[in-house]
């Protein structure tokens, strides 16, 4: 196998899921209408319902939707099953499922007057549903919080050469924003001015590595070598566990991570969290197109970087740590989430997106086509770890990557520096964005009960301590499943919720219910699984030590979990009996659709 | 010389293309300038409430000067007032993908 079959599959898969499954569906069941009017004309406020051209849409949807999860599932199903389960899951994931739970949650929305799902979860549904909801979302961003926390320590600390290049980004996304909204510069200039500087700062990474080794060395030497907190990782020594420490230089790095993250959660949104978030895109959009055009060619330019050099199939049930267990089924369908499905687009969708469409034929190419796009990016993703290799996940993936880039002429040191940096900073601005909503589910979520948590810096706090709790179980691998569990499930319900709607109107409601069945089913066994391996990988071990941080940590990850269980489970009786209630009852006329001014 | 058609198609990509490039950078700058441009609008709005609903809060003066830039968004106002909102809606809510 080499990248350039894998490319024409992935762009076959594209063209075919679109043209001959989700086109169809657009017609024949949904029936969108381009007279009809969509709430975005008829409810026009200039701010929140704008008629937005579908090409600009298509782009704000995209870069909404695709971020850092495509690219971690990706990397981690590759590690633990082999790339052709990864593959296999994603072409058939986005083409039967992913497309259809992004369009479809756009769909309900622009015909049901541009509400969010949870209000139409309330009407349609029952009225709790919109509490478990917030179940979901704050535990869904936790877990991920926790997730990149970890996976962001340990990059910056084993990474010197890219700490420069992270610091250089936060002062440019601040100046930034100064420049945009105080002194009203022009954007293309401020974009070449702060992009450009950073994107040196990156490749100079490695004049500063000895400065910040250095700075790792002295941090370490106050506890004189000695770690922080010692705990069971099974991810260790070829995936059977081993000892794990947390020195200080780690935690130096967790709590400048944490320092970034509050400062992007409390400060106005303008000041740092959106120009470090455009930044951040620049620098990622390059490595990902150079990435992906130098996969295409390298079978013809650099054949060495186009091999895969992983193994295809490494078992239906890797281990990983001396009790735990990795089924194919259901983990890896969590385990990936966002480049095949993914709940948090459908949240996104239905609030952001349904309000600007234009016209009902522009759901589809928005909806479906970002899903679609965002499935290259999660193959780019995997293709780089197949052909990487060398060391952990995420330094096989920036080898690999900065192979495919290095196809451009771009030195090898250099390609992979960009490569490690766009790794990085995607992760870093989401993290800061993930705190910064965290803040405001807690509020929203308790503020009525406990009123301090209505203070964005107490609720900025807590969200990041309890992140760091966390981390401090060390293993960020089960934190990405349950997070995926969330995810999946996040999705699985708002397939429910399509699907019951497709009922109450009188429609085929088979595309969206058979995969939230699916969906359903397979992410509370994944999440069951995950407790199983918290319980017995994670907690256990470490309570057998006398470890207690870690077995806090790990506690509160399999209390998580079933929980998450227990929401899914009240919302699938709840659905289960709508969808019953609304098939029992003739299907209603049609409205008349309001016209189109 | 390229036949009409296949330049007209061109055009129409090269647009697109550009239009998509702007939703993926400044098109989010764009809304949210439009967003505290609206907050700044709704402080007007407020002050000329009073007149709206036949109660003066203000010397009428004042509100008579502001009434020609307010008319035309009272009514898109009053929808946004209306509006039940949920908490996912909030500008800060924004994740942009996980």
């Amino acid at each position: 196998m080499n990248t350039l079959l894998a490319v024409i599959i992935g762009a076959l898969t594209v063209y075919l899921a679109y043209t001959l499954y989700a086109r169809r569906i657009d017609r024949r069941v949904i029936q969108s209408d381009p007279k009809r009017a969509t709430p975005a004309t008829l409810y026009m406020d200039g701010v929140d319902f704008m008629p937005t051209n579908r090409n600009i849409l298509f782009g704000y949807h995209f870069k909404s939707i695709a971020a850092a999860g495509p690219i971690i599932g990706a990397i981690v199903a590759a590690s633990l099953w082999g790339w052709l389960p990864a593959i296999i899951w994603l072409i058939l994931g986005v083409s039967f499922i992913g497309w259809a739970s992004d369009y479809s949650a756009i769909v309900i929305s622009v015909r049901n007057d541009g509400n969010s799902l949870s209000a139409i979860a309330h009407k349609l549904v029952s009225p709790r549903t919109r509490t478990v909801l917030f179940v979901f979302i704050f535990f869904y961003l936790l877990l991920v919080a926790g997730a990149f926390v970890g996976i962001m320590a340990t990059v910056l600390e084993s990474q010197p050469k890219t700490q420069f290049g992270v610091i250089v980004l936060t002062a440019m996304g601040l100046l930034l924003g100064q420049m945009l909204y105080r002194w009203r510069t022009g954007l293309v200039g401020a974009t070449v001015l702060t992009v450009g500087i950073t994107m040196l700062a990156i490749l100079a990474g490695g004049w500063s590595e000895g400065i910040f080794g250095a700075l790792n060395a002295g941090l370490n030497n106050l506890t004189g070598g000695a770690p922080i907190v010692t705990y069971f990782d099974p991810m260790l020594a070829g995936f059977k566990g081993a000892e794990a420490k947390i020195m200080p230089s780690l935690l130096f790095w967790a709590l400048a991570i944490c320092a970034f993250c509050y400062a992007g959660s409390v400060l106005p949104i303008w000041r740092m969290a959106q120009p470090v978030v455009y930044v951040g895109f620049w620098i990622t959009a390059t490595a990902m197109f150079l990435g992906l055009l130098g996969a295409a060619v390298a079978g013809f330019v650099k054949p060495e970087v186009a091999q895969f050099v992983i193994p295809a199939f490494r078992g239906w049930n890797p281990q990983l740590g001396p009790s735990g267990i990795m089924p194919l089924w259901p983990m890896l369908f969590v385990t990936i989430a966002c480049g095949a499905i993914s709940g948090w687009h459908a949240l996104f969708g239905a609030v952001g997106t349904a309000r600007q469409i234009e016209n009902e034929a522009d759901m589809l190419p928005v909806g479906g086509g970002s899903m679609l796009t965002e499935f290259l990016l999660a193959l780019l993703a995997l293709l780089a770890v197949a052909v990487g290799a060398k060391g952990a996940p995420v330094a096989a993936f920036a080898t690999g990557l900065g192979g495919f880039i290095s196809v451009w002429g771009v030195p090898i040191q250099y390609a992979t520096s960009l490569a490690f940096a766009a790794f990085i900073v995607i992760v870093l601005v989401v993290t800061q964005l993930l705190f910064r909503v965290m803040r405001v589910t807690l509020s929203e979520w308790l503020g009525d009960v406990i009123p301090p948590v209505r203070n964005q810096h107490v609720a900025s706090l807590v969200s990041i301590a309890l992140a760091i709790l966390l981390v401090l179980t060390g293993t960020w691998v089960y934190l990405w499943q349950l997070f995926g569990g969330a995810n999946q499930l996040m999705a699985a319900l708002s397939l429910l919720l399509v699907t019951v709607w497709l009922a109450s109107v009188g429609k085929n409601w088979l595309f969206a219910g058979l995969p939230a069945i699916f969906m359903y089913v397979t992410t509370i066994a994944a999440l069951l699984v995950t407790a199983y391996n918290i319980y017995f990988n994670v907690y256990q071990p470490n309570m057998a030590a006398g470890r207690m941080v870690p077995v806090v940590g790990s506690g509160l990850m399999v209390l998580v979990a079933l929980l998450l269980v227990a929401a899914a489970i009240m919302i699938g009786i709840d659905g289960w009996r709508a969808f019953q209630r609304y098939r029992r009852r003739p299907a209603p006329a049609p409205k008349p659709a309001a016209a189109r001014a | 010389m390229l036949p009409r058609s296949v330049t007209d198609r061109v055009a129409r990509l090269r647009e697109a293309a550009g239009r998509f490039v702007y939703g993926l950078t400044g098109y989010e700058f764009a809304r949210h300038a439009l967003a505290m441009r609206h907050e700044m609008e709704a402080v007007f709005m407020v002050v000329t409430l009073g007149d709206l609903i036949g109660v003066p809060v203000l010397p009428p003066v004042y509100s008579v000067r502001l009434l020609p830039y307010v008319v035309p968004q009272i009514a898109a106002w009053k929808r946004d007032m209306a509006r039940r909102k949920e908490f996912l809606e909030k500008d800060e809510y924004d994740l942009h993908a996980v």
